[in-house]
């Protein structure tokens, strides 16, 4: 078309534009309608319709070949037999039917004449009344005539109406019969199947089809899609979107759609099943994904419908590489909430599981705490939560009685040249004190700190041992005692709980370690070391034994010399903080030379926190020096110095980096001496590193609503108080308790375990220190009370001892409330009371005699059998023992304890004694209980006398 | 494989008797071997001689070492029972060089085949304060019978890792208590920890084809139907030796262990 000239434009072009705009239009929204159609999780979904499909044809394969051929077969031949049955009484059977079919018809036009005449009769009924009512007598008679002539035809039609249909029902039931063989038989052969069935419906159900395909196409996908987003929305939970709160939702099953679902466990992920569904998300598992979720414990977007954004963490390099490669994926370097790498995932159990010792099924985290307490992060650290714990170092009060001069210097060079297994960190000649000034530096400050603590400390009268010890002797009494219960020696590392037996005699006097053996608490007021109550005698043969232990090389290291100038400059160093060049100056000409030994001293024990973990003198009240870690699993990164150090930029990164070399983040830095990093280095392995990472991760303080968290009830606490108690002393170093086994009784039991005889008496469990699992169900409180302050002697023929802790009154009460608590005892300090009657009790005596019970409970003073099968005295019995326990025990010892010596003498609730108190199992159980109550210690002799 | 029953285990000739035993049988088969099973004998004879079987001896070479005498004086009425010394039954080695108290059963072989339990008990008695036998096949299921032949009392404490461990007392003389072990484990330990020195090991199989050697050095496991089997032989101290062996329903598979002193 021509342009015309009135208008301004072409109609030509611009309708070839609109066309083009139209076009671009159109592709653009079918990008915009393909993108928004296209998402990851869908390719997921699909995937997984395939591998579920794959899973159900496996199963129905399985379950087919698991039918029992045979019982189908006869139920087939059965079928076939009912079948042959059936047919050759077909020509009744027929008969039957067409009979049937007759009679229908009859009843038809029977029901239709009863119908009818009914209609009829309800009419004339009406009319009747009707005219009745109005007075027309005539018509009334009419009328009732009339009903009166169609009632008797009406019960007529009723009655044959009604014979027509018990005639039926007669076939009925006669065709039924014929039938009913065969019906159960198809029923039990559909029962065999219907298993099958079940699963055949559900793998057509997840066939692809043509019509699933347009549900899920786009546009129309809103209305019933079978690939859809799954999510979980936590009414309990929030997320804190700054200034905002909204509920917790976790959509991660959209693709971990077997997350829930048992059977996925060999499938690859997204798919496979949850490693713990005892633990996780089942319904009936503490942690329901209901209730629970995902992210709260594995962290991570739970939202984002993205592998990417859904905040993945890979677990190591390799993973990461692979992730890029697979999924395109890369860190969200934003996003706070990232996932937790699958070595640290216990980090999150303590959201939740606050005020325990020990959080079930997390082993790693556990070992992670246990390694804070015992390499003593909490002395430097403030932890909320961790307040109370203990010194982890030696007491140096009293310091000038056990060491010398040249003892602590060397030691302080290095602490592990000495005992390679110390918990002492090295703090001095580290990676950023390396140079030749800082070494010269260091040193200073080393004989410093030596210089401090020797005029700082007071002096302890030490007694010398009286006889000349025999280290062979005494070599046996450290083994059989109980020393091993706490501390490693030789090639015995069953605990590690007190430092380990070598080298002593480098390090102490035979007067120190003498009396230190004797009463620990006597040098050192607040040391967690027992008293064996040794005799002198014992502790001379162990002083002597353990003394002639030396570390020779420890011994010849030379002790560098202190150069004035590098004394004087690391004086001046702490000088000039507090004052002017000039006067720091003065101040140094006016101090002697053991003045500023002293001086650097103090200020490097200040500077390095030794206080931390050891009581010195003048630093009672000074502050931890560490960062506070009450939130440091939730730091933010850009808070955390990575200095020049190319590792990831993640927490756990750098807590593992800052673990295994604390002094790297200085590298490339220039610092004084006294403004370099000072977290001295403890030698960590690459597990306890991670341990601890995976604890530090822990330390977080997240809004987690009360009723979601595990609380503790009232005992629940007295027991966490006590297990704290118990891992202070360690108790489970001899006793298998709570739990875990004595460690110390693997020693006794390695032949019966398995491996070889040693020392300390074969398989013998009875020298074994005892087992205090049901301990509270079986002591008395008051006895265990006593028991613990001033512990005697119940089982004469053990050489471990039970030692003396001196326990405060409050320890002592927790450890019976620990005790008590944990068997579900309810706590009275008064002895229950057993009301025995004559006749009993000498039914119980004559029971007593005749098992013989005397030949292994022997009194002190009486043991004539060797000692491997002496069981305790039976006149503490009344003192120690429950009356329940006891009848409970006499039952069936083994019941309580698994493995003990004492044997049954009632097996299955029967007597060898029929003769006593009518045979009677429980009678006779009671009556030796009530016997054990009146024993007196005398009567072993009678006892004996009686059954020899 | 020696059956013998109770009465004949606790009996106080047991060992004479179960050696006499052995040599009664084998004096039967062996004119049998020589007619080389003629047709009318194969008639006359009972089915199990069908069946093949394992016999063989353990042997012992090297110094044995001194038998360690016990000392009973721990219970004035153990020690009232012995006028000669006794000595621990860890290693026994007979007059012949051969070693006592081997168990050998067949450790595989039998996985298909299923087994009933015996209805009559196995036995083990504490008499003289020791246990009789001191080595002791039995069944899964099957009872055992322990007894107390002596007028002290004895605990039998069993170490059992597989089944059900039980701790018996046993004060009474005369008295018999019975147990089952559901599970096989080679050995089951028993001991009495009253009597430190009384100990006796136990073989559950969940089949009867092991054997005891005895007085002789002597086992026979018999009664196995034609097949490859691995034979085990266990000893207290010596640990354990295995064969494989292809029994047939010929004759006798004969089949000899030897152990050596450490």
């Amino acid at each position: 078309m021509p342009q015309s000239p009135d208008q301004l434009y072409s109609v030509h072009k611009t309708t070839i534009w609109f066309a083009v705009a139209s076009i671009a239009l159109v592709v653009t929204l079918v990008l915009i309608v393909f993108q928004d159609h296209n998402r990851e999780w869908k390719t997921w979904q699909e995937e997984f319709v395939e591998l579920e499909r794959k899973k159900l044809k496996e199963n129905l394969q399985a379950m087919h070949s698991k039918v029992d051929e045979k019982r189908l077969e006869d139920l087939r031949k059965e079928l076939a037999s009912a079948q042959e049955e059936f047919d050759r009484n077909k020509s009744e059977f027929e008969k039957l039917e067409a009979d049937k079919t007759g009679l229908n018809v009859d009843l038809v036009k029977a029901s239709a004449r009863y119908e009818d005449l009914k209609q009829h009769y309800d009419s004339y009924k009406f009319f009747l009344e009707e005219h009745r009512e109005q007075g027309e007598d005539e018509k009334a008679a009419q009328f009732e005539r009339k009903f009166k002539g169609v009632e008797s035809k009406l019960k007529d039609a009723k009655f044959k109406k009604e014979q027509i249909e018990r005639k039926i029902e007669e076939i009925d039931a006669r065709i039924f019969s014929f039938q009913s063989v065969k019906r159960r038989i198809e029923k039990e052969m559909n029962e065999f199947r219907r298993d099958e069935e079940r699963l055949e419906r559900k793998l057509k159900e997840l066939e692809p089809s043509l019509i699933k395909d347009m549900i899920n196409a786009p546009m129309v996908d809103f209305v019933a899609p079978t690939l859809e987003i799954q999510q979980v929305v936590l009414e309990d939970l929030h997320e804190d979107f700054h200034f905002a709160k909204a509920q917790r939702v976790d959509r991660c099953t959209t693709c971990h759609l077997a997350v829930d679902r048992a059977g996925f466990e060999d499938a690859p992920q997204p798919f496979r099943t949850h490693p713990r569904l005892d633990l996780f998300l089942s319904a009936d598992s503490p942690h329901p994904l209901e209730k629970i979720g995902c992210t709260v414990c594995h962290g991570g977007s739970g939202q984002s419908l993205s592998f990417t954004w859904a905040a993945h963490t890979p677990q190591n390099k390799e993973q990461r590489k692979a992730w890029e490669r697979k999924y395109d994926w890369h860190e969200l370097e934003k996003w706070e909430a990232k996932m937790l790498p699958l070595q640290h995932i216990e980090a999150s159990c303590a959201k939740c599981h606050g005020g325990v010792v020990n959080i079930p099924e997390a082993p790693k985290l556990n070992q992670g705490r246990a390694l804070a307490q015992k390499y003593g992060c909490f002395g430097c650290h403030l932890v909320k939560g961790f307040e109370n714990r203990w010194r982890v170092g030696p007491d140096l009060r009293n310091v000038r009685s056990k060491l010398d001069r040249e003892w602590i210097v060397r030691w302080l060079q290095n602490p592990k040249a000495f005992r390679p297994s110390t918990q002492m960190p090295q703090a001095f000649h580290l990676e950023n004190t390396n140079s030749e000034g800082d070494r010269r530096r260091s040193n200073a400050a080393i004989e410093g700190i030596a210089t401090y603590l020797l005029k700082h400390s007071n002096t302890v009268s030490l007694e010398s041992p009286p006889i000349p010890g025999s280290p062979e002797a005494g070599k046996k009494f450290v083994e059989e005692t109980g020393c091993l219960g706490c501390h490693t020696m030789g090639d015995t590392s069953v605990n590690d709980h007190g430092p380990e037996l070598v080298y002593l005699g480098s390090k102490v006097q035979d007067n120190w370690l003498y009396s230190w053996l004797k009463n620990p608490k006597h040098y050192s007021p607040e040391t967690r070391m027992p008293n064996l109550r040794l005799t002198d005698e014992e502790a001379a043969h162990m002083t002597a034994y353990l003394l002639e232990d030396r570390n020779e090389q420890f011994d010849a290291s030379v002790i560098p010399q202190v150069a004035a100038d590098d004394l004087d400059g690391l004086a001046m160093g702490f000088l000039t903080r507090k004052m002017r060049q000039a006067e720091a100056q003065d101040q140094l000409r006016q101090m002697e030379l053991e003045e500023k030994f002293e001086f650097v001293g103090e200020k490097m024990i200040l500077q390095q926190g030794c206080f931390g973990c050891h009581t010195i003198r003048g630093f009672e009240e000074a502050k931890q020096i560490g960062t506070e870690l009450t939130k440091e699993g939730q730091k933010e990164v850009e808070r955390l110095d990575f200095g020049f150090v190319d590792i990831d930029r993640t927490r756990y990164d750098w807590f593992r980096q800052k673990l295994k070399n604390p002094r790297i983040f200085d590298r490339g830095k220039i610092k004084d001496y006294h403004e370099k990093l000072r977290m001295p280095h403890f030698g960590f392995t690459d597990e306890e590193a991670e341990a601890l990472t995976t604890f530090l991760l822990s330390l977080r303080v997240e809004e987690i609503p009360l009723e979601m968290r595990k609380q503790l009830d009232l005992r629940e606490q007295e027991i966490e108080a006590g297990r704290l108690l118990v891992s202070k002393l360690n108790c489970q170093g001899c006793h298998t308790l709570d739990g875990v086994d004595g460690r110390v009784r693997s020693l006794f039991s390695a032949t019966l375990r398995g491996g070889s005889a040693t020392s300390f008496g074969g398989e013998d469990v009875g020298k074994e220190p005892p087992v205090l699992d049901g301990e509270g169900a079986k002591v008395e409180e008051v006895w265990l009370y006593h028991f613990l302050r001033d512990p005697e002697t119940i089982r004469p023929w053990l050489k471990y001892r039970m030692p003396t802790f001196d326990f405060t009154e409050e320890e002592t009460n927790s450890l019976v409330k620990y005790f008590a608590y944990l068997d579900e005892q309810e706590i009275s300090f008064l002895r229950e009371k057993v009301k025995t009657k004559a006749a009993t009790v000498a039914a119980g005596r004559e029971l007593f005699t005749q098992f013989k019970c005397i030949q292994c409970h022997q009194g002190g003073e009486t043991q004539t059998i060797t000692a491997s099968f002496l069981a305790p005295d039976l006149a503490m019995a009344k003192d120690r023992l429950k009356p329940a326990w006891v009848i409970e025990w006499l039952k069936d010892p083994q019941v309580l304890q698994t493995g003990t010596m004492m044997p049954t003498f009632f097996p299955d609730a029967t007597t060898p004694l029929p003769a006593i108190l009518g045979g009677n199992a429980e009678q006779q159980i009671k009556a030796i209980r009530d016997y054990l109550w009146t024993y007196r210690p005398e009567e072993v002799t009678e006892v004996k006398g009686g059954s020899s | 494989m020696i059956k013998c029953s109770c009465e004949e285990r606790f009996s106080d000739s047991v060992i004479l008797r179960r050696r006499s035993r052995r040599r009664i049988s084998a004096g039967i088969l062996r004119p049998l071997r020589g007619l080389r099973m003629t047709p009318l004998l194969l008639f006359l004879l009972p089915a199990w001689v069908f069946a093949g079987s394992i016999t063989g001896t353990i042997k012992f070479t090297g110094t044995p070492p001194e038998p360690e005498q016990i000392s009973m004086d721990a219970d004035p009425i153990c020690a009232s029972l012995h006028v000669e010394p006794v000595y621990a039954e860890t290693v026994v080695v007979n007059d012949n060089g051969t070693l006592r108290n081997v168990f050998v059963y067949v450790k595989s072989g039998l996985e298909e085949r299923t087994f009933s339990v015996p209805g009559e008990p196995a036995g083990i008695d504490q008499k003289g304060c020791h246990y009789e036998p001191h080595v002791l096949g039995i069944q899964t299921g099957q009872e055992l019978e322990i007894r107390n032949s002596d007028a002290t009392l004895h605990n039998v404490h069993s170490l059992a890792q597989n089944s059900k461990p039980f701790n018996l007392g046993m004060p009474i003389q005369g008295m018999k208590l019975k147990k089952k072990f559901e599970n096989s484990e080679i050995m089951a330990k028993f001991k009495c920890d009253v009597h430190p020195w009384m100990n006796a090991y136990i073989g559950v199989l969940d089949h009867p084809h092991f054997s005891v050697s005895g007085s002789d050095g002597a086992f026979e496991i018999s009664d196995l139907p034609a097949g490859d089997y691995v034979v085990e032989a266990w000893h207290e101290k010596y640990g354990t030796q295995e064969q494989t062996v292809t029994v047939t329903e010929a004759e006798p598979v004969v089949v000899e262990f030897m152990f050596q002193a450490t």
